[in-house]
């Protein structure tokens, strides 16, 4: 261990700390000559171990530290007036690109209150700035793309859903414009999910605000007289996943499509109400009307798409359909217990 | 106006989303009118005097997307009515020039169909919106 010039005498084991402390480190005495440094501060910093002890601060390597305002919170440290934690300052060496350093000084605590020596704790962040900006940067052009990417979804929708109902309003047909009509609400339905992905963090999508603006945009296309018919939406707060919240919006449009055309024939009035709840991993979604009622046994309508749509889902989903008389109108259930199982049995539906 | 029948002009790049506005200005019975980009629309809007109401996209090859249009005419033309769709979630009717009306896409047509009855009826300046955008 080299000897210090000072009038004092380090203890070699404060000296051997400070040598090998993994974070670069000075020591310094309070008119700021160097009595030992870190290996690491030498390697770091690219300065010869040998010339370091007895040296001024100022004259390290070629200078470079000679920093004023370094010297000068040094200098406030040592009288006790000031604390450099964390300060920021710029190390510039000729042939170097500058770095950042973070600076942290205070005064020795060995109870030798009349001799006061400082240890400055120096630490590179140039590399680790650079990488917190790329990340910054990262990040933002992640969000972009993201903002691209959902732009590009809305207009091919757009493109989809403007042929549709372009092809509708062509078609001599009523069957034919009915089916166009269907395919372009099923379109909605998915764009309505989009946009609420869209505004939603993390992938979770909140059923009440979905499948709200589902039946607002549902009811908006379908319902020519809003005093007549009114869809209602009450739904808990539950949020589900991405792929769930498309099933249960698609069957949700299937059967409010089918209630509007069937449930209120020559001009009856009504309301539709959708509701969901769940409780734990079990749920229940129903569509409700208080229309005419579906027909039953043989005068019971051919099932269509919409209800292949519907079982289908269901049935991903694992949940069970049940349809039911209301008296007046009726009521298309879709629960899943968990406690049931895998036992998905169709037959109870019948 | 145009012999007692209102006219709209729908700027919009995607050629078959054009169409598909057209089709549905012309179904509400409008007459229609079409511009590809900014440039365009205020070159028809130059040549002729009778636009009731422009229909446009916002993100449109150009020099102006369709907020710039909207702020455009506004200021040019302050009586023609203003309608929006974007495929942006980000924007807010507080972007566009007051009265303006801005609808996601993909947007419902029976939705812009009737936000423009709406806005044709109204003579004077229109207000903040007061139904829900969707």
């Amino acid at each position: 261990m080299p000897k210090t010039p000072t009038v004092h005498f380090e203890a070699a084991s404060t000296l051997a700390v400070v040598v090998s402390s993994n974070e670069p480190l000075l020591f310094l005495s309070d008119d700021q000559k160097v009595i030992a440094a870190s290996a690491s501060f030498c390697r770091a910093f690219e300065i010869d171990p040998a010339t370091v002890p007895g040296r001024r601060l100022s004259d390290l390597g070629n200078g470079e530290w000679a920093m004023p305002k370094l010297a000068s919170l040094l200098k406030a440290t040592a009288s006790g007036s000031a604390h450099i934690e964390a300060y920021e300052i710029e190390l510039r060496r000729p042939n170097h690109k500058t770095r950042q350093l973070v600076v942290n000084a205070r005064t020795l605590d060995d109870g030798e209150i009349d001799h006061i020596r400082l240890l400055l704790a120096v630490t590179d962040v140039t590399d680790a700035r650079a990488e917190t900006r790329l990340k910054d940067d990262l990040l933002r052009d992640k969000a972009i793309l993201l903002q691209e990417v959902q732009h590009r979804v809305a207009n091919s929708l757009q493109i989809i859903a403007s042929v549709l109902m372009q092809s509708a309003r062509r078609v001599q047909s009523e069957e034919v414009r009915g089916h166009l009509q269907n395919a372009h609400h099923r379109v909605m339905s998915i764009a309505a999910l989009q946009r609420q992905l869209s505004t939603s963090t993390g992938g979770n999508v909140e059923l009440r605000s979905y499948l709200t603006q589902l039946c607002q945009s549902l009811g908006a296309s379908m319902i020519a007289d809003p005093g007549r018919l009114s869809i209602q939406v009450t739904v808990d707060d539950s949020a589900v996943e991405a792929d769930v919240s498309v099933s249960l919006g698609l069957i949700v449009t299937e059967l409010v499509i089918n209630a509007l055309k069937h449930a209120f024939p020559d001009e009856r009035s009504g309301t539709i109400v959708t509701d969901y709840r769940s409780s734990g991993s079990d749920w229940t979604l129903s569509v409700a009307d208080n229309g005419i009622g579906i027909p039953v046994g043989s005068d019971a309508p051919k099932a269509g798409l919409g209800t292949g749509i519907v079982e289908a889902l269901a049935k991903n989903l694992k949940g069970e359909i049940q349809l039911s008389d209301a008296r007046p109108g009726t009521v298309v259930t879709v629960s899943h217990r968990e406690s049931a199982g895998l036992q998905t049995d169709l037959s109870a539906a019948a | 106006m145009n012999n007692g029948i209102a006219v709209v002009l729908v700027v919009e790049d995607s050629a078959i989303i054009r169409m598909g506005a057209v089709d549905l200005v012309l179904s509400a019975g409008y007459e229609a009118l079409e511009a590809r980009d900014a440039d365009e629309a205020i070159r028809i809007m130059e040549s002729r005097s009778d636009i009731d109401l422009v229909f446009t996209d916002v993100q449109m090859p150009g020099t102006m997307d369709g907020i710039k249009l909207c702020h455009y005419i506004r200021e040019r033309w302050p009586p023609v009515k203003l309608i929006v769709a974007s495929g942006a979630t980000i924007l807010e009717e507080s972007n566009l020039p007051m009265g303006s009306r801005l609808f996601s896409k993909p947007y419902d047509d029976h939705t812009i169909a009737d936000a423009m009855a709406r806005l044709l009826a109204s003579e004077v300046s229109i207000g903040p919106a007061v139904e829900p955008s969707c």
